[in-house]
C-alpha cells in the first residue's frame, strides 16, 4: 500500500509539473497548450543527449535540459504562438495541437532519440536501489523525484512571489492592459512565461526519466493526465495543479494495484475522472467558484 | 453568411464533377481508387467537424472516438451476427452512427457547461477513453482489434475495391447535402448568429445551447458513419487506427480546407488523403509536415484554402422579395393572448458578491405604454434588464411576463414569449448583412423562408433601412447600427420591447427619428421599457418614468412628477450640504 502510494507520488510529480506548465501557459496566453506533454518527452530526450553526447551525469543533464527547454519555449512562443495569436484563440489552440504532431513524430527522426523509450541514468547509485522502510521497499529514485519536485516548487514560488520580475509576469497575465499602463513589457512577460513552462516540462521529463524512461509516444497521455490533474485540482490555482497531479498519480497506481484489474484500464478510468470532475466541480478542488462557467 | 454558404453551393457542383472525373480515371488504377475512397471517408467526418468548428466555434480533438464507435460497431456486428450480408452492414452501420450521435450529445452536453478550452480537453479525453476501452475490451479483440470484416454485399454487388469509391462518395455527397441544408435558411442563420454573438442570438429566441449540442451530435454521427465505411472498406479495425492522431488529422483537414464550409472540408480531406497515400514511405516526417502545415495555415491563412477561393467567387444575390403583395402586412401588434400585464417584476434583487446591483425592485407595466427607466450610471438599470430577460440568475424575486412566471428561464425562452431587446452597445451580427440580421430577428416566428424575407424587408422599410439591406453589419455607421438593432428586435413583432439606451451617441436628427419610431411602435400596441439618459427624449415620450438609484427604485410616476421629485433631483445633482447652501 505504502509502496503504491510512493509510486503514485512519483509519477504524480511528473503530472504535477505538466499541470503547472499548462497553468502557466494558460495564465499567460489564455489558451491550453496541448503540446505540454510532448515538450515533457522532448525534455527528457534532451537530458539523454547531454548524458550520451556530452557524457554528463544526470544532474548536469537536468540543468542542461531545463535551460534548453527554456530556450525551446522562447522559440515556440516567438515562432508559433505569437503569430498564431493574431488569428484568434481557436487558431492558437489549434497551433498547439499542430505542435503535438510535430514533436510526437519529429522526435523519432532525431538521431539518437528514436521512437522507443530509453533509460536515463539514475541520479545516485542504480535505478533499482531501494530503501527498506519497515518492510516496504522504496526506490531511492522516487525520493529524488519528490525532492526535486519540491525544489522546483520552491524556486517557482520565490520567483513569482518574491521577485519583481515574477510579480510583473503575474501582473501581465492578470491584466495585460493594466500591466502595459504601468510600464510592464507584456509581450516579453508572455514569452518568458512560455519559456518557463517549457523549461518546467523539460525538468519534469528529466526527473522522472530514470524511472519511467524517456522518449516514446506517451506525450499525449502525459499531457492529458496533466489536464486531469489541473482540472481536478483547479486549473487557475498552482497549488491545485500540484495537488491534482499527485492525486492523479496515486489514483492511477492504486487502480493498477487492485487485484484482477488489467493494467491498461487505469488510463480510461483516469480520463473519465476528468469528465466527472468537469461536471461535478468545474473549478477544481482549489479554485474560485464562477471562474470556469460562462 | 449567405456569402459563405452561397460560395459553397457554387463550388460544390465543381467538386462533384472532380469526384466523378477522378472516379472514371481511377477505374484502372487501384492506388487512385484507394486514395479517392479514403478521401470520401475522411470527407464525411471532416464535414461534420467543419460545421462544429466553423459554425458553433467548438474545437473537437476527439472525433477519432466517434469514428471508432462506427468502425467497431460494423466490425463487431458484421463478424458476429448471423444475418444476411445485405442486412448486416446497414444494420451495424446504423447502430454505430446512432451510438456516435448519442456520444456526441453526451460530450456536447458535458462540454458546453464550460468555456472553450475545457471543451477541447473534454473531447480529447473522450477520444482517449474510447481508444482505451477498445484496447482493453476482449469482445472487440483488444490490441489486435477485429479482422476479416466482410465487405458490404448487396445482391450480386460486393462493395470492395473500386465500387467502394462510389459507395463512399455517395455517402459523402449525402453528408454534404444535409450540411448545406442545415446551413441555409432559418437554421443556417441561427448557426451563423451563434458564431457571431451568442448572447444576441439568445435574446432573439435562438436556443444556442441546443444548436451547439445538435452540432456535436451531428459531427459525431458523421464521424461514426465515416468509421462504419472505413471498417468495411479496410476489413480490419485496430485501436491504433482510431488514436489521437486521427483526430488531429481530421482537425488538420478542416483547418487546411477552411472551417465552416462543406467545400473546404472536401478539399482538405481530399488533399490529406492524397498526401497520406503518396507519403506512405515517409512515416513520421509526414506527420511532422502535417503539424507544420496546420500551424502555417492558422497563421497565414486562417480561412483555409476555401477561404482564399471564396474571396474570388462572386457573392450570390441576396434573397429577393417575392413580387406578390406582402402576405402579412405590418399588422398591429397582438397583445399577450390572456390579457395579463405584459411585465410584472416583483422583489427582484441581484447581488454580485457584496455589491447589491438591484435591490428589491417591483413594478408592473400596462399594455401599450412607454415607460422609461432612468438613473445615474451604475444604478443597476442594465442589470435589471438582464434580470428581466433571463441573463444571469436572480438573487431573489420573480419576473412574470403576460402571467407566465419566467424567473430563472433561459433568455431564448423568454424571447420566445414575445419579448424583444436591444443592447447598450448594439450587438449586431457583424459578419451578416443588415437583411440577414433582421431575418435572424424573425427566428421565433418559424415562418416559411418566403414570408420571413417579406417580413424582414417590411421591417427594414418601416425604419427606412431598405437601402442598407445588403450592407454587412460591421460596415455600418454608428447611428445605423442602432436602428438596425431596433429593426432586428421588432422583426418578430414582440409585444414587449426592452430598449437599452437607444439615443446614446445619436445626432439630433437621428434622435428625432428614434422618437418617432418608438412612439409609432407604442401606437401599434407594443409595450416599451426604455433605459435612457437623454432627459429631453425621456420627458417627451414617456407616459411613466421610473428612477433607479444604487439599485433601488426611488421614484415612479408621470414624467412631470418625477422631474420635480426632490429625491430624484438629489440623485442626479447631489444635495446641498446643510448650512452652506445659503449664500
Amino acid at each position: 500500500m505504502l509502496q503504491l502510494l510512493v509510486a503514485g507520488l512519483t509519477v504524480g510529480s511528473g503530472y504535477a509539473l505538466v499541470a503547472l506548465g499548462i497553468h502557466i501557459v494558460l495564465r499567460a496566453t489564455r489558451i491550453i497548450n496541448f503540446a505540454q506533454g510532448e515538450f515533457t518527452i522532448v525534455g527528457g530526450l534532451l537530458a539523454l543527449t547531454f548524458v550520451e553526447v556530452f557524457r554528463a551525469n544526470t544532474w548536469v543533464a537536468l540543468a542542461g535540459a531545463t535551460i534548453a527547454g527554456f530556450v525551446l519555449g522562447l522559440a515556440f512562443e516567438r515562432i508559433v504562438l505569437r503569430p498564431a495569436a493574431r488569428s484568434g484563440e481557436m487558431a492558437l489552440t489549434i497551433a498547439t495541437i499542430g505542435m503535438v504532431s510535430i514533436l510526437l513524430y519529429g522526435h523519432a527522426l532525431v538521431p539518437g532519440w528514436g521512437s522507443l523509450p530509453q533509460p536515463l541514468p539514475a541520479f545516485t547509485g542504480d535505478v533499482s536501489d531501494a530503501l527498506d522502510l519497515a518492510g516496504v521497499s522504496i526506490q531511492i529514485q522516487s525520493l529524488w523525484v519528490l525532492a526535486l519536485l519540491l525544489l522546483a516548487l520552491a524556486v517557482l514560488y520565490v520567483f513569482f512571489e518574491r521577485t519583481y520580475y515574477g510579480k510583473a509576469i503575474r501582473a501581465a497575465a492578470n491584466d495585460p492592459v493594466g500591466a502595459r499602463l504601468i510600464g510592464i513589457d507584456v509581450t516579453n512577460a508572455r514569452s518568458v512565461s512560455v519559456g518557463l513552462a517549457i523549461a518546467l516540462a523539460a525538468y519534469g521529463g528529466t526527473i522522472i526519466g530514470p524511472i519511467t524512461l524517456v522518449g516514446g509516444a506517451g506525450g499525449v497521455v502525459i499531457a492529458i493526465k496533466g489536464f486531469v490533474a489541473a482540472i481536478i485540482g483547479g486549473l487557475e490555482s498552482p497549488a491545485g495543479c500540484v495537488l491534482g497531479g499527485l492525486l492523479v498519480g496515486v489514483i492511477e497506481k492504486l487502480i493498477q494495484g487492485l487485484p484482477g484489474v488489467s493494467y491498461g484500464i487505469s488510463d480510461p478510468i483516469v480520463y473519465a475522472l476528468l469528465l466527472v470532475g468537469l461536471l461535478v466541480r468545474p473549478q477544481g478542488l482549489i479554485g474560485a467558484r464562477g471562474a470556469v462557467r460562462d | 453568411m449567405i456569402a459563405r454558404i452561397g460560395a459553397d453551393t457554387r463550388a460544390l457542383p465543381v467538386l462533384a464533377l472532380v469526384v466523378i472525373v477522378f472516379g472514371i480515371v481511377a477505374a484502372g488504377n487501384p492506388t487512385f481508387a484507394q486514395a479517392g475512397t479514403y478521401a470520401a471517408i475522411y470527407a464525411i467526418a471532416a464535414i461534420g467537424l467543419s460545421l462544429l468548428m466553423g459554425n458553433v466555434n467548438q474545437i473537437s480533438i476527439g472525433q477519432a472516438g466517434f469514428f471508432g464507435l462506427g468502425a467497431y460497431a460494423v466490425a463487431y456486428g458484421t463478424t458476429s451476427w448471423t444475418l444476411p450480408p445485405a442486412l448486416s452492414w446497414p444494420l451495424a452501420a446504423a447502430l454505430g452512427v446512432a451510438a456516435a450521435a448519442l456520444a456526441g450529445l453526451a460530450v456536447g452536453f458535458i462540454a458546453l457547461r464550460f468555456r472553450g478550452h475545457y471543451l477541447a480537453v473534454a473531447t480529447l479525453a473522450f477520444g482517449l477513453i474510447c481508444v482505451g476501452v477498445f484496447h482493453e475490451s476482449a469482445l472487440l479483440g483488444g490490441a489486435i482489434g477485429i479482422q476479416n470484416v466482410p465487405y458490404p454485399q448487396f445482391g450480386p454487388l460486393t462493395i470492395s475495391g473500386y465500387p467502394a469509391y462510389w459507395f463512399a462518395w455517395a455517402f459523402a455527397a449525402l453528408a454534404a447535402l444535409v450540411s448545406i441544408n442545415l446551413l441555409r435558411g432559418r437554421s443556417g442563420r441561427a448557426f451563423e448568429t451563434i458564431r457571431n454573438d451568442e448572447l444576441a442570438a439568445e435574446v432573439l429566441g435562438i436556443p444556442t445551447r441546443r444548436y451547439k449540442i445538435v452540432a456535436f451530435a451531428y459531427a459525431g454521427a458523421l464521424a461514426g458513419l465515416a468509421g462504419a465505411i472505413y471498417a468495411a472498406f479496410l476489413g480490419i479495425v485496430v485501436p491504433d487506427a482510431v488514436s489521437v492522431q486521427l483526430s488531429i488529422t481530421l482537425l488538420l483537414m478542416v483547418v487546411l480546407g477552411g472551417s465552416g464550409s462543406v467545400s473546404g472540408a472536401l478539399i482538405g480531406a481530399a488533399l490529406l488523403a492524397i498526401i497520406d497515400i503518396s507519403g506512405n514511405q515517409f512515416e513520421n516526417s509526414r506527420e511532422v509536415a502535417y503539424g507544420v502545415l496546420v500551424i502555417a495555415v492558422v497563421i497565414a491563412a486562417p480561412g483555409g484554402i476555401f477561404g482564399l477561393i471564396r474571396a474570388r467567387i462572386n457573392a450570390p444575390a441576396a434573397p429577393r422579395r417575392s413580387s406578390s403583395p406582402p402576405a402579412e402586412p405590418h399588422a398591429a401588434i397582438a397583445p399577450p393572448a390572456n390579457g395579463r400585464a405584459p411585465l410584472a417584476v416583483s422583489g427582484v434583487t441581484k447581488r454580485f458578491g457584496g455589491l447589491v446591483a438591484v435591490n428589491d425592485v417591483s413594478f408592473t407595466l400596462e399594455r401599450g405604454t412607454l415607460t422609461s427607466l432612468i438613473g445615474p450610471n451604475g444604478a443597476g438599470k442594465t442589470t435589471l434588464f438582464n434580470a428581466i430577460g433571463g441573463i444571469g440568475d436572480l438573487t431573489a424575486g420573480s419576473v412574470t411576463i403576460a402571467g407566465v412566471d419566467v424567473t430563472g428561464q433561459q433568455p431564448h425562452r423568454i424571447a420566445a414569449l414575445g419579448v424583444g431587446r436591444t443592447f447598450q452597445n448594439a450587438r449586431l451580427f457583424g459578419e451578416m448583412t443588415v437583411l440577414e440580421n433582421v431575418l435572424a430577428g424573425t427566428f421565433r416566428r418559424r415562418d416559411p423562408e418566403r414570408i420571413a424575407v417579406e417580413r424582414a424587408y417590411a421591417t427594414l422599410e418601416r425604419l427606412e433601412l431598405a437601402p442598407l439591406a445588403n450592407t454587412l453589419a460591421r460596415d455600418l455607421a454608428f447611428g445605423d447600427r442602432r436602428r438596425v438593432e431596433l429593426a432586428r428586435a421588432i422583426a418578430a413583432d414582440p409585444w414587449l420591447l426592452l430598449v437599452d439606451e437607444p439615443a446614446a451617441g445619436l445626432n439630433a436628427s437621428e434622435r428625432d427619428r428614434l422618437q418617432r419610431d418608438l412612439l409609432a411602435l407604442r401606437d401599434d400596441g407594443m409595450t416599451l421599457l426604455l433605459i435612457e439618459h437623454d432627459m429631453r427624449l425621456v420627458m417627451a415620450i414617456s407616459e411613466r418614468v421610473m428612477v433607479l438609484k444604487f439599485g433601488t427604485l426611488i421614484a415612479d410616476g408621470p414624467p412631470e412628477n418625477v422631474r420635480n421629485d426632490p429625491g430624484v433631483v438629489a440623485a442626479y445633482l447631489g444635495t446641498a450640504v446643510p448650512g452652506t447652501a445659503t449664500a
